[in-house]
């Protein structure tokens, strides 16, 4: 076994000494420990807000009705006389009810809260009774991707391709530790410690993993979310920029 | 007037940009021998990209297949979607947190990951557990097995196209799954098993939700076998596909419920048994034919088998401590440890080093699925392209074993 050629420390270390967890074996030759090779970080960078539409927030050309609802200009009776092109409604808040009991997710299960997020669909926690539709295969007919399970390097690539073909309106939940921010694979060397670093989370669902109740509560809050308009979507054109180097 | 001039792909202003080249170019540059014959096209043939996101995968992986019209010429699983580095995590983790970092791998029976490295790690210690632990691990181990295979059933179906079996079999699972829950606290990744033992004694909770899912379990199994095996069309779409003979089976390492299906009654808790499997009373079911319809069958044959076994455990359950006397901090003397268990989904195997520290040096972990996954270059070719779905997922693999 090539265990000979250690740092003084071992089993034979004196009792109550730290020396017997410090040794490593000895890579190179006449016991020289190796220096390590401090790789920086380049490729993970936090999603940069701007970058969503690629303008502040506040100047987003989606906002523009939203805007134009603040100033009190639509208020005035100008829409009667014809001397404006559009009528503002509230028909949007109707939509905002039917899209919010209308939540279909896509089938995305990664890992093993996949299990967890299907048993949700099933009998034991149906989500039907709550207007959220047990999940769609294809991306263009989903409206809510559920990150479930470690996301690793190789497949954050397919992932935001799928998250960026699906139709706006479209919200994003990550369900489980490893999602939130890396959980048990934290110091791992192929995970993404925590998808907001690739894309737009609305809602966090920890827990490793979390129990079906557990999602279905992440699920609530998100149509709260979506009913109060305090999703990610009102701000974005376009889908998210995704770091370099993925 | 000038003649507009097409775009030539000559152009680089036009020339796709390296990062994208994954993206927008299907065929990569051969890097290896293997890769030059697979990717090089003959008349006729063209690549079909399947995964990573397929709802009939089981996980992220993804599979090209080189097809012909209909008929598949070749297949190329592309693995490591779901490589978590968990080998080098365990390195970094002391020996009984290492237990609970084996427990996302094979994620459907998460207690034979743990059972695993807990039977090397005590194989280096030279511990003895005591009885009644072994008799819990074997319980709740079984649950595990029935939970898993509850599991494939409800997929298969779901695979070929029919909704109903996996409700079925979620209801049941999530059934088992609870009362785990009750024994162990978590419900997916239990953590249970200790080194020497396991981590809290059977309680009440956990015998009631049994004894009360056992009263029904027989019924239900059979209510589940009603559904589909006697169904024209699913019987038609399995028979006799991905055939697997006792011979290939045997040359290329399959094992488990795959093994069983082709004749082979190979079983590791008759062959090399551990824990208390010596002492209980169960067969190890075989079926000849080696197909499709036949490795779905044998699922159903082993759940009997493990309802069995449940059922001794439960009558026969000695008295006494559940875990052996051990130190905090656990030192193995410089050595290394090789354990096998039966799982679900076949042969799990752990290799441990020990150098003397509180840290495993090495931790290696082989799971069945990735050898059932090499199979499918050898079923696939000349079948068509609706049987790849039948023959993987009656292979019944985990991407987070293959992938680890």
């Amino acid at each position: 076994m090539a265990l000979t050629g250690r740092a003084p420390g071992g089993p034979d270390a004196p009792p109550g000494t730290l020396g017997s967890r410090l040794p490593v074996p000895a890579t190179t030759a006449g016991d020289a420990l190796a220096e390590a090779v401090v790789v920086p970080n380049t490729l993970w960078t936090p999603a940069d807000p701007a970058a969503y539409g690629g303008v502040p927030v506040d100047e987003a050309p989606s906002l523009a009705l939203k805007r134009y609802d603040a100033s009190g200009e639509g208020r005035r009776n100008d829409g009667r006389w014809g001397a404006l092109d559009i009528v503002p409604t509230k028909a949007d808040y109707v939509l905002d009810l039917i899209r919010m009991n209308s939540l279909w997710p896509l089938l995305s299960g990664l890992a093993c809260c996949a299990f967890e997020m299907m048993s949700m669909s099933t009998s034991r926690h149906d989500i039907d009774r709550w207007g959220m539709f047990p999940f769609r295969a294809s991306p263009r007919q989903a409206d809510v991707l559920i990150v479930a399970g470690t996301l690793t390097t190789k497949m954050a690539e397919p992932l935001v391709r799928l998250w960026e073909e699906m139709p706006e309106p479209k919200w994003c939940v990550a369900m489980g530790d490893c999602t939130c921010s890396g959980g048990r694979y934290k110091r791992s060397y192929s995970t993404i410690q925590g998808i907001d670093r690739v894309l737009p989370v609305d809602v966090y669902v920890p827990g490793c993993p979390p129990r079906p109740e557990g999602l279905i509560y992440g699920m609530m809050k998100l149509q709260q979310l979506v009913r109060q308009r305090r999703g990610h979507w009102p701000e974005r054109n376009v889908g998210p920029t995704v770091p370099e180097g993925i | 007037m000038t003649t507009p001039t097409r775009p030539s792909l000559d152009d680089p202003a036009l020339a796709i940009p390296v990062e994208h080249a994954g993206i927008f170019e299907p065929i990569p540059v051969p890097r290896t021998e293997r890769e030059r014959e697979f990717y090089d096209l003959k008349d006729g043939e063209l690549l079909l990209n399947m995964g990573p996101h397929h709802p009939s995968t089981h996980g992220v992986l993804r599979v090209v297949l080189k097809i012909n019209g209909e008929q598949i010429v070749d297949v190329d699983p592309v693995l490591g979607y779901l490589h978590r580095g968990a080998e080098k995590i365990c390195e970094n983790a002391d020996y009984h947190q290492v237990i609970s970092q084996v427990d996302p791998l094979e994620y459907i029976s998460a207690l034979f990951n743990e059972w695993g490295a807990v039977l090397s790690f005590e194989k280096l210690l030279d511990v003895e557990v005591p009885r009644r632990a072994e008799y819990i691990r074997v319980l709740a181990g079984e649950l595990n097995r029935v939970a898993s295979h509850m599991l494939f059933l409800g997929f298969y179906a779901l695979d070929l196209g029919g909704i109903t079996p996996i409700l079925w079999s979620f209801a049941e699972r999530d059934e088992i799954m609870e009362a785990l829950a009750a024994l162990t606290g978590q419900k997916l990744l239990f953590n249970y098993f200790r080194i020497g033992g396991v981590n809290g004694d059977l309680n009440h909770e956990f015998l009631s939700r049994v004894g009360d899912w056992m009263s029904r379990a027989g019924t239900h199994l059979e209510d589940g076998m009603t559904l589909l095996n006697e169904n024209e069309i699913f019987v038609r779409r399995t028979r006799g596909i991905g055939v697997i003979d006792r011979e290939t089976a045997l040359r290329m390492c399959v094992s488990g419920a795959n093994l069983r299906a082709s004749g082979v009654p190979f079983d590791l808790r008759r062959a090399h048994p551990y824990s208390v499997y010596p002492e209980l009373d169960f067969d190890i079911p075989t079926r000849a034919e080696g197909d499709s319809l036949a490795r779905y069958l044998l699922r159903f044959d082993e759940v009997k088998q493990s309802l069995r076994i449940i059922d001794q455990c439960l009558h026969e359950m000695p008295d006494g401590p559940v875990m052996a006397k051990l130190p905090r901090l656990l030192r193995p003397r410089p050595g290394r440890a090789f354990s096998s268990v039966e799982a679900p989904r076949g042969q799990y195997s752990t290799y441990v080093v020990s150098d003397g520290t509180d840290q495993p040096f090495r931790m290696r972990i082989h799971d069945a699925s990735f050898l059932h996954l090499e199979i499918l270059g050898l079923l696939m070719p000349g079948t068509l392209v609706q049987d790849i779905m039948v023959v993987m997922s009656s292979l019944d693999p985990v991407m987070g074993g293959v992938d680890k």
